[in-house]
């Protein structure tokens, strides 16, 4: 087991040495770059070179890349082209906000989800069955900006339930922190709900179909307790396999719901900076997601020794 | 020289603890520092505040920020006539070629020094090497002399009657003054630090990058005796906190004002004005009365907009009010504009609009565009696609110009990518352009000489590099001209003479009304600048 | 009664189209409403009027015996757009879910019968994996000029990996089995026995995965256009019309509800269609039912 993990720590760092080498070559690869914006608009071509030259845009790439890669393993992920604040503030900054959407979606995601699967295997081949797994579906074929749009207008607007936008930290308040993310965590937090309902049914029926299911039933432990307790146990696997994908999923879907309801998070940190070809925020944003996602990969194999003792590294 | 932090244990000790730091202080200062509500005044701008050095770049947001925290030698008021700010008297010798400046007593740094001859000197310097009008003004400068710490001296090879305007002109970048330390900085890098003499001070610990700009009110500010007016006049603030938020979705800002989470926002969109116009709880003001002009620039340098028949084809072809219909709606606030500098500006003239009668002329704008012996190669036309006016008018011209049977290629991207795109001088089909939509502020586009767009210097213009010869030769009689009566006159002869070289294409001329929370009075109408002092919250 | 009775009593199941529509609900109600609006797609010219022309002086106008959608802010008919629309939502969803599979198809077989190419390829899909897919194809897309093709490629890019990896366990589970070897000791050539064995064991899988790579290709193509780095405008796509009108949704909500409703319904028939083939595939669950 010490050896697993070893290997997979390991095996983490070639990972995100390739994550580093696809986004450098990406971004470098591709035509334009920051120095004509950076340079404003009544810059000469001679100034936009000047500002090239100065952020080392016209070195050969592997000078560029290897001079990143030194940093970044230095644990220096660099410093804003645009504002000057070192790509680690920034990111310090705004991951608050990120991790409470994440949080509080996934809390909410999960527990809808689990119940919506576990009452729909539970009542297979019902009309109940069929409306939660057709209303789970509804909830991802809708675009995420287009539910927030909806909430938004239905409460905070009208209703004036909820506050628009925005993000209060947890230093100032239970309440106002929720408040705020409660909308956003429903817009996209739906989609999941569908993903994890269905892969939920799905492993509850397998199990509720052995043999040792129906041997509980018949000697008559009480269904409730049963049902949770074992059932849940053993369906662990690969309801976790799903929660680990639907947390790789969230980095992407917090972009849209950050922009939708201005959370400061950094999903809106790294598409502005796209947009204004920041490269050192790219880059930096896009590694420290990927080495989250997997660490995560990483705890989700290690948590199915735990709900499986079948499974062992 | 690049300008990174060098890479060492260090480095990573800093960014680490500062990153911790950071961490474990998530958010704001207490409930205790933070001034209350009703001294605070939460503003969603038009964009993201991305530079912090206004003069610099010539982003609009970057001068809103420059007007907090600097202060400048002249500022219009809400006339749009140019008045003293940090100057207390001047005048010019009799041959006019010698102008002498004195600054007010009191004038302050934020960090306690005096503002001296020297820091405006420096300032000045810096900022006509990065601004047009300012380079254009150089070129006549023999000297700029300190007489004493309170006094300079501007000497010039021969009159130069722009000279105080441009110095309080609004079309970026402002001459803004800041410390000698960083008006020595090189004009192609930005600046470091944030000093400025002005009305507000930057609030750096507050602000977040992307997120929120915090202003504090300068307690050391000496506002002038004349009530504000524009630019002019005494800076008072009146509020103890002023916070730009970026918030880039317009819906959700547009809920925040309505709701009360913020309290004014400068660029709601105008369909939506409606929405807003029955709430009692917000008001609407234009506070840019010459508002902004629709501007399609077209590539001098390749075919088939290196020939003027094809340029005047533009001319004919396009329908201002299309573009101003479908991005603005309501006729209330836009017109179509015919003056090539603007309409309901001194210079807005109606020479040479003959054109304008006809226009929209499919007919017309085809025989032009034949002429001009265009044999339907592709015509790159660039579309920013985040930007609604932008992506708009793109479709629009593309359509217009398939009508008369043109082959036209849109290449869409967002504002970056045409930024970049822009600056390529090479042939379209090698990563150049054939045609860009942006916009101008209407108050910068009445000056010939403010407007860098104006230039006609060929390879050394602004984007489109046009050319003529007669146009500059205009511009130059029209800086030195004295009068109003005379640069009027002048006026009317560069635009009888633009409309027949065509250096661009006007799209229809808006004003935008800013949405504000009833309680929030005293803003200041003057154009390119959205300035937040005189203004409070009962 | 005994176990064989009751087999014997079972009545068998039917054949017919009937039947089968009965047995799988869900599969045949998504095929429907794909085959409506595909064909809807196809005959669009038929159907539909300009899509593209722009006539601002009739913009927002709610619908109308002229305007079955009423018109968006640049007076262009909603309808068509639309209807048109459909023609680019589905490509991207087709070509992304067929670029995704087949490139992940080559890749993954080559991964399952070598191992060299196997370390190699599954470090290079984990990185790939790794990156958000969203924010890669923004950077794709934002850093390249926008076209539908750029975009096709920057959805399908994130997709492969996973495709691969499915691909692979199919492969090593396959080869593991006994009538492998024997076909092997036999002496049958490897191409046979990939399209005699490998084959047709990957396809089941891959058909029911490239469902939902088709319908979240329609939903991230709409987000990469609410973020500026989609589609280009001046094609109409259910995504970038939903991205550009938003601001309508309470002045003029016709604009956004039909390109929203025929997202929502093809990402739904797609997913049914998706569920309803793995029921059928699934062998477990087919028997259940």
């Amino acid at each position: 087991m010490g050896a697993f993990i070893i290997r997979r720590l390991l095996s983490t760092l070639l990972v995100m040495g390739l994550v580093g080498v696809f986004i450098f070559l990406l971004l470098h690869l591709s035509p334009g770059d920051p120095a004509a914006i950076i340079a404003g608009d009544n810059a000469t071509p001679a100034q936009i070179e000047a500002i090239r030259t100065s952020l080392g845009l016209n070195d050969p790439l592997h000078v560029q890349f290897g001079r990143w890669a030194m940093r970044v393993l230095s644990g220096d992920l660099g410093i804003s082209i645009f504002s000057n604040v070192p790509v680690a503030t920034l990111i310090a900054q705004r991951v608050w906000p990120t991790l409470s959407l994440a949080f509080t979606t996934i809390v909410l995601a999960v527990t809808l989800a689990l119940a919506a699967g576990v009452l729909a295997a539970w009542k297979a081949g019902s009309l109940a069955d069929r409306l939660v797994m057709i209303l789970s579906v509804v909830g991802f074929s809708v675009p995420v900006f287009v539910v927030g749009y909806l909430l938004i207008y239905v409460f905070a607007i009208s209703l004036r339930w909820l506050p628009v936008q925005g993000y209060s930290p947890l230093a100032e308040g239970f309440w106002p922190w929720a408040s705020h993310l409660i909308l956003p965590s429903t817009a996209l937090g739906l989609a999941y709900v569908a993903l994890i309902a269905r892969i939920t049914r799905t492993a509850m029926l397998d199990v509720l179909a052995e043999d040792y299911m129906r041997t509980a039933r018949a000697k008559g432990v009480a269904t409730g307790p049963m049902l949770f307790k074992h059932a849940l146990k053993s369906a662990g696997v690969p309801i976790v396999t799903v929660v680990g994908i639907g947390i790789a999923l969230l980095i992407g879907g917090v972009v849209i719901t950050e922009t939708v309801f201005n959370l400061p998070g950094i999903g809106r940190l790294v598409v502005d900076a796209i947009s204004k070809r920041d490269y050192p925020i790219i880059q930096g944003v896009i590694l420290l997601f990927s080495g989250v996602y997997v660490i995560i990969n990483l705890l989700v194999d290690l948590s199915y020794t735990l709900l499986d003792p079948r499974i062992r590294y | 020289m690049t300008r990174r932090a060098t890479t060492s244990r260090r480095s990573f000790l800093k960014t680490g603890l500062a990153a911790s730091a950071a961490v474990a202080a998530p958010g704001r200062l207490t409930a205790q520092s933070a001034p209350g509500a009703t001294k605070t005044i939460r503003a969603v701008m038009h964009g993201d505040l991305t530079v912090l050095d206004p003069i610099w770049t010539t982003a609009n947001m970057s001068a809103y920020h420059g007007a907090m925290l600097y202060d400048t030698l002249f500022g219009i008021d809400a006339n749009l006539d140019t008045k003293p700010q940090m100057v207390s008297k001047w005048g010019a010798s009799d041959d006019k070629k010698t102008w002498t400046f004195e600054l007010r007593d009191g004038l302050k740094f934020s960090d306690g020094s005096a503002v001296t001859s020297d820091d405006v000197i420096a300032s000045l310097r810096r900022w006509a090497a990065r601004d047009g009008a300012g380079q254009h003004m150089m070129q006549r400068v023999a000297d700029i002399a300190k007489k004493d710490d309170k006094t300079f001296q501007f000497v010039l090879k021969e009159p130069y009657g722009y000279l105080v305007d441009a110095l309080g002109k609004t079309s970026t970048p402002l001459c803004y003054i800041m410390r000698k330390k960083e008006a020595e900085t090189n004009p192609m890098e930005k600046i470091t630090a944030y000093v400025g003499s002005g009305p507000f001070l930057f609030n750096e610990a507050e602000t977040r990058q992307g997120v929120r700009y915090v202003y504090d009110r300068n307690p050391n500010y000496l506002p002038r005796s004349e009530p504000a007016s524009g630019l002019a006049g005494g800076k008072v603030a009146k509020v103890d906190r002023v916070i730009f938020e970026n918030m880039a979705d317009s819906q959700t800002a547009l809920a925040a004002l309505q709701a009360g989470e913020i309290d004014f926002y400068e660029t709601p969109p105008i369909d939506l004005i409606g929405q807003l116009e029955g709430d009692s709880n917000l008001t609407l003001e234009v506070l840019n009365k010459t508002g902004n002009i629709g501007w399609l620039r077209m590539n001098f340098l390749h075919p088939p907009f290196n020939n003027v028949d094809a340029r005047r084809a533009m001319l004919y072809l396009l329908d201002q009010e299309d573009f101003m219909k479908a991005t603005f709606g309501n006729p209330k606030f836009y017109k179509k504009c015919p003056s090539n500098f603007g309409c309901g500006v001194p210079m807005e003239n109606d020479a040479n609009t003959g054109w304008f009668k006809e226009a929209p002329s499919q007919a017309k704008a085809k025989e032009y565009l034949q002429k001009s012996g265009y044999k339907g190669e592709p015509i790159v036309l660039m579309q920013a696609t985040n930007i609604d006016f932008m992506r708009n008018a793109a479709d629009l011209v593309a359509g217009a110009l398939r009508s008369i049977g043109a082959n036209v290629q849109v290449a869409s991207s967002d504002w970056g990518g045409v930024v970049n795109r822009r600056a390529v001088k090479a042939p379209p089909e090698q990563g150049g352009w054939n045609l860009f939509i942006t916009w101008a502020d209407g108050n910068a586009v009445s000056n010939p000489i403010a407007l860098a767009g104006h230039a006609a210097t060929g390879e050394k213009a602004w984007f489109g590099w046009p050319s003529d010869g007669k146009n500059e030769e205009l511009r130059d009689k029209w800086a030195v001209a004295g009068s109003l009566q005379e640069k009027q006159q002048i006026a009317r002869e560069l635009q009888e003479n633009a409309w027949n070289f065509v250096p661009h294409v006007w799209l229809g001329q808006w004003v935008a009304p800013t949405a504000r929370r009833k309680n929030l009075t005293g803003m200041l109408a003057v154009p390119g600048v959205v300035p937040f002092w005189n203004a409070q919250k009962a | 009664m005994t176990v064989a009775a009751a087999e014997l009593a079972r009545v068998p199941p039917r054949s017919g189209l009937w039947h089968f529509v009965r047995r799988n609900p869900t599969l045949v109600g998504g095929l429907v409403v794909l085959a409506l609006i595909a064909l809807a797609a196809l005959i669009a010219p038929l159907i539909a009027g300009d899509p593209i022309a722009a006539k601002p002086v009739n913009r927002l106008r709610p619908p109308s015996q002229i305007n079955w959608l009423g018109t968006d802010q640049l007076g262009r008919d909603v309808w068509a757009r639309t209807v048109y629309g459909a023609r680019i939502s589905l490509l991207v969803g087709l070509s992304v879910a067929t670029i995704a599979m087949s490139i992940g198809l080559l890749i993954g077989l080559l991964a399952g019968f070598s191992r060299t190419v196997e370390s190699v390829v599954m470090r290079l899909m984990d990185g790939l994996m790794a990156i958000p897919a969203i924010l890669l194809a923004i950077a794709f897309v934002s850093l390249s000029k926008a076209s539908v093709s750029i975009v096709v490629a920057a959805i399908a890019l994130p997709e492969i990996p996973r495709v691969v990896r499915l691909v692979r366990s199919v492969v090593l589970t396959v080869r593991e089995q006994p009538f492998i070897e024997a076909a092997v000791a036999s002496g049958t050539r490897l191409p046979k026995i990939l399209r005699r064995h490998i084959l047709p064991a990957t396809v089941p899988p891959l058909i029911v995965q490239a469902t939902y790579v088709a319908a979240s290709a329609i939903l991230i193509e709409a987000a990469l256009s609410f973020l500026g780095a989609g589609t280009p405008p001046e094609v109409p796509t259910w995504g970038n019309m939903i991205a550009s009108s938003r601001v309508y949704l309470g002045l003029a909500p016709w604009t956004i509800f039909g390109p929203g409703i025929a997202l929502a319904l093809v990402v739904l028939a797609v997913n049914l269609v998706g569920d309803g083939l793995r029921d059928r595939l699934d062998p477990r669950i087919a028997r259940r039912m």
